[in-house]
């Protein structure tokens, strides 16, 4: 299990996998070989409330980076998501049906969203964030988004 | 450093599901919160104390609070007493009814004009509080809250300009810099806590939110701490 | 002589951060004061915070309904915590996900699909009052 980076902000824990990278929405990517899990952030995840509802774009469908693959309903908001990479998507999360709240209770581990086979991952690599970079950009979204509340 | 949230008033409604006043104070507190309020409050959950929320007992702790009850049960008064700290102010439906001789509440699925009535009341009852526990003060000439120091005070920040109060204090002869003291002895002042060793504690607490404190350190940073909020009621009613 | 068959009580959610606490609250209401008035008996969440002794004892002799807001459920937390026992515990959220359609939003006032689904939570809670009672009364006849 990787060891999280952390920051409390007001009463709230965000953490972030230093193994994945991310795209400024709050989608993480974890490549291994020519395959990804995608998933959402435990920023995104916070900050959208309890999800009731998530769809995502079904096997073999090929995407490009910015191309909607997921949307998202929960108790707050309606989130459509875009694709950090592109590709072909090759599994879709099963516990999703019916157990969308694993995405709120683990989102970097079981409440991943898609796998995809990966098509342009060395030009699609530089667009995205690393987990330093995301976390600074996290922090500073979560502080903030507290200063309005 | 942790973000210092920003002062705010809880409101804390005792939605006693049983009466049509438990509905009075939620919609009033709702008024208050939504409409009426909207930066300056936030909400409690009262069964948050007992059921979880360990976020939400600090904050009662740290922010005055506005008990808003029913009926003479006064669960959210007596409950936020109990499990977090005593609510700067309670107010009574039930109380301010027979005081302004409004008609009596009914229906607690939906409120009748009466009810309706009585939660203008209450809500504008409550935002008046929640004025006087943030501050502000009302000038006659300006027409208008103002919510500037006096003049003469100042209040030292942090130099990355962040705006966060801070105090140095002197500990075995170190100066120490603690984050958000000045805030927690004003919100404590006004929840009228005398400084009284038991009181060190409960400071020390709220120190350790926003300050890394060396555990080999914390008994001294305490004592000092108690003395400087001595220092700080003395000097209030001096002002007073 | 029969004992008489107590009545199911029914616990909804307090909060007030979320439509989903108002539908709590407004299908306990519809099963209270409309569906099952003689059945059932709403006890406010506040009480059992307070350790209102009359409500504990209500609690202790009958069967417990719950209805909570989040994921915190802090309605089914203090029936167990006040000495009750949760015949059936009910999660808004999972509720929603049965009647994909009636979208509630609104905390002072729900919108028409609240309505919607308060209306069919309280009719599932209806169920069970149901199921509950005639099995009082059927054990009592034993």
């Amino acid at each position: 299990m990787a060891n999280f980076l952390e920051t409390k902000v007001d009463k709230f824990i965000f953490r972030v996998d230093p193994t994945c990278f991310f795209n400024s929405e709050g989608v993480w990517v974890r490549v291994e070989g020519n395959r990804a899990r995608l998933g959402l952030s435990d920023f995104l995840q916070q900050r959208s409330g309890d999800i009731a509802f998530v769809e995502v774009k079904p096997e073999e469908t090929i995407l490009v980076v910015g191309d909607e693959f997921s949307s998202v309903e929960t108790i707050k908001v309606d989130l459509d998501l875009t694709s950090p990479v592109s590709g072909k998507v090759v599994k879709v999360n099963p516990a999703l049906e019916d157990s969308p709240e694993i995405i709120n209770q683990d989102p970097f581990g079981e409440g991943w969203l898609c796998e995809m086979e990966l098509s342009a991952w060395e030009t699609d690599q530089p667009r995205l964030l690393d987990a330093n970079a995301y976390f600074t950009q996290m922090k500073h979204d979560a502080e903030e988004e507290v200063k309005r509340k | 450093m942790p973000e210092l949230p920003q002062k705010k008033v809880g409101i804390i409604a005792c939605s006693g599901e049983e009466l049509p006043e438990g509905t009075v104070t939620r919609l009033a507190a709702l008024k208050v919160l939504e409409k009426l309020r909207p930066g300056d409050t936030v909400t409690i959950c009262l069964p948050l104390f007992l059921a979880g929320g360990e976020g939400d007992r600090a904050f009662a702790k740290f922010y005055p609070t506005i008990a808003i009850d029913g009926c003479e049960k006064r669960c959210a008064y007596r409950g936020t007493e109990q499990y977090s700290n005593r609510p700067a102010v309670g107010i009574v439906v039930a109380d301010l009814i027979a005081e302004q001789g409004l008609e009596h509440p009914q229906g607690r699925r939906k409120l009748n004009a009466a009810g309706m009535k009585a939660v203008e009341q209450t809500a504008e009852l409550a935002a008046g509080k929640v004025d006087e526990l943030l501050g502000k003060a009302w000038s006659r000439r300006e027409g208008k809250f103002s919510s500037e120091p006096a003049q003469g005070e100042s209040v030292a920040t942090c130099s990355c300009g962040s705006d966060i109060p801070v105090q140095k204090v002197v500990v075995n002869g170190q100066e120490v810099t603690l984050v958000a003291l000045p805030l927690i002895f004003q919100n404590i002042f006004q929840l009228g806590k005398v400084p009284v060793s038991d009181l060190a504690h409960e400071i020390m607490a709220m120190v350790n939110i926003y300050n890394s404190i060396d555990p080999a350190n914390e008994a001294a940073i305490e004592a000092v701490v108690l003395d400087a909020y001595a220092s700080y009621c003395r000097q209030q009613k001096e002002k007073a | 002589m029969s004992d008489p068959v107590k009545k199911v009580v029914i616990v909804p959610c307090s909060g007030i951060g979320k439509s989903f606490g108002t539908v709590s609250r407004v299908a306990a209401y519809q099963v209270t004061e409309t569906d099952r008035p003689d059945q059932t008996q709403l006890i406010p969440l506040a009480l059992l915070v307070m350790g209102d002794e009359e409500s504990r004892k209500l609690l202790a002799e009958s069967q417990a309904i719950t209805v909570d807001g989040c994921k915190l459920a802090c309605a089914t937390k203090m029936v167990q915590q006040s000495g009750g026992q949760v015949a059936r515990d009910y999660a808004v959220l999972d509720v929603y996900r049965r009647y994909r359609d009636f979208k509630p939003q609104g905390i002072a006032e729900l919108n028409e699909e609240g309505e919607k689904l308060a209306a069919a939570l309280a009719k599932e809670i209806d169920a069970v009052v149901d199921e509950l009672s005639a099995h009082k009364e059927g054990g009592s006849h034993a």
